[in-house]
């Protein structure tokens, strides 16, 4: 019997070590990032700024891709075919049920691209504890960046998500963000749900289309939520809305940005 | 409304501790199952390391059916540093034990046990019914409270039947999965099939 015992508590520690590896889940809402799967966004802002800019940019659009994980294994791959991408852009919904483990999934397809990549943070992000998640693995909800004197910014447009609380988006930040000054010369704006939508907070709608009409300085806008694809300009500011393909439909757009001019295509995949 | 259930089961558990003659626990009753002041005792504790109900989670539960049924209800904990928050959930397990070998008198094999668990994470982003600001059908899941199956194997033993009440220790090997990881998996060839597997080992003490 003694015999036996030791050998219990062999495969017991034995079992422990194996632990180490990751094998063993404690919760669906343990989050535990590996080094590659944190502060995504900001590293890849690094990566994006070592590249030198030439007079086109090409930036390549995805999103909604929920459960989608094999459409968006084939989105990166078609990606990877096109050298002249600059940079990705993915428009929210990364994670379907807000779990840790499939935004560890989504990120480890968008770790494949060959090129700088962003996540905006979807509705369906934050479910459970899928804000801490997106916060770990990307970074702050609203963030931007300064390419080729453009400027990129990420808000966070999920009113729902924050019960309507008057905060989501924040319009004072984006106010401060599209601030002229001499660092840039226009601004592409970045979002999920777009603000004509009921998962919008309908009291900050006006003061979000004011504060991208007001320094005349917006390009267009892009988003996602809709699954769809359309260009529209819904408000008399005539800023173009651009929605963006979801990943299901294997197609996604490809805008391309030649002095301040645009150009919005399908590429299907 | 399962919640509810789990919290029946766990007052119904801790209400038999209370205003039970307390002398069960010097009386080393376990030859004497049918004495009265033992009956509603849990048949075994267990504890269980991963799995996806906690780091450690600890369990009691009672037997059915010449124990080719246990209903187990567990408490698990993820402490923080192991993940970012601490995470608190309780369980309830429903397992069936279809095989059973007698290797001598001390040992068991039982190495088919199915099962069945639905899982509560304690927590208010943890819901289980779609808060009221939402529209109606927004989510279908709830983060709350999933349910999975599972599929494990036990020896059972002797060991520490003659120092203490228990009559045996068994430990036990187990792998599952859940709704909410099936649901990710389905359709989807380049998620690897391990991704959503949660394995877990413990230990159980029968009385």
């Amino acid at each position: 019997m003694i015999k036996k015992n030791k050998t219990f508590i062999f495969f017991i520690a034995l079992m422990a070590l194996t632990a180490c590896d990751g094998m063993f889940d404690y919760s669906p809402y343990a989050i535990d990032f590996s080094e590659e799967n944190r502060n995504v966004n900001q590293k890849n802002i690094d990566k994006l700024l070592l590249r030198e800019p030439d007079d086109t940019l090409t930036i390549a659009f995805t999103g909604d891709t929920h459960r989608f994980f094999d459409q968006t294994d084939e989105f990166v791959k078609k990606a990877n075919q096109n050298p002249a991408i600059d940079f990705v852009i993915h428009v929210g919904d990364m994670a379907d049920f807000g779990l840790p483990k499939q935004y560890t999934w989504g990120n480890s397809y968008l770790l494949k691209l060959n090129f700088p990549y962003f996540v905006v943070v979807g509705n369906h992000d934050l479910v459970g504890n899928g804000l801490t998640a997106y916060n770990e693995m990307f970074g702050a909800l609203n963030f931007s960046f300064i390419y080729d004197s453009l400027k990129f910014i990420f808000i966070n447009t999920n009113g729902l998500e924050f019960k309507f609380n008057g905060k989501v988006p924040d319009v004072q930040w984006l106010d401060a963000q599209l601030r002229p000054n001499t660092d840039f010369s226009k601004a592409v704006v970045i979002f999920h749900v777009p603000p004509m939508d009921r998962d919008f907070d309908a009291l900050l709608e006006e003061a979000f289309q004011k504060s991208l009409a007001q320094n005349n300085n917006v390009l267009f806008t892009v988003h996602g939520h809709l699954h769809g694809h359309e260009i529209y300009k819904p408000y008399e500011d005539s800023i173009t809305y651009v929605n963006v393909y979801g990943v299901e439909n294997m197609k996604f757009n490809l805008i391309t940005i030649v002095n301040n001019q645009f150009d919005v295509d399908t590429v299907a995949f | 409304m399962w919640t509810q259930w789990h919290f029946k089961i766990a007052l119904i558990i801790s209400l038999v501790y209370l205003f039970h003659p307390t002398k069960t626990y010097a009386q080393y009753s376990k030859k004497n199952d049918s004495a009265n002041s033992a009956r509603f005792l849990p048949d075994y504790v267990k504890l269980q390391f991963a799995g996806g109900i906690g780091l450690l989670s600890a369990g009691v539960g009672y037997s059915f059916f010449k124990e080719k049924l246990e209903v187990s209800y567990f408490y698990g904990y993820v402490p923080k540093g192991v993940s970012i928050d601490d995470l608190h959930s309780v369980s309830l397990q429903v397992t069936a034990k279809f095989l059973r070998f007698k290797v001598n008198p001390d040992i068991e094999i039982v190495p088919l046990n199915v099962g069945w668990f639905i899982h509560h994470t304690f927590g208010n982003e943890y819901w289980i019914t779609l808060p009221p600001h939402y529209p109606d059908e927004y989510y279908w899941w709830s983060p709350g409270r999933n349910s999975g199956i599972f599929l494990g194997g036990e020896i059972k033993t002797k060991l520490l039947s003659n120092k203490t009440p228990a009559s045996g220790t068994a430990f036990y090997a187990r792998m599952g999965t859940r709704g909410l990881y099936i649901e990710s998996k389905i359709g989807n060839s380049s998620i690897p099939f391990r991704d959503i597997i949660e394995f877990g080992f413990g230990v159980a003490f029968y009385r």
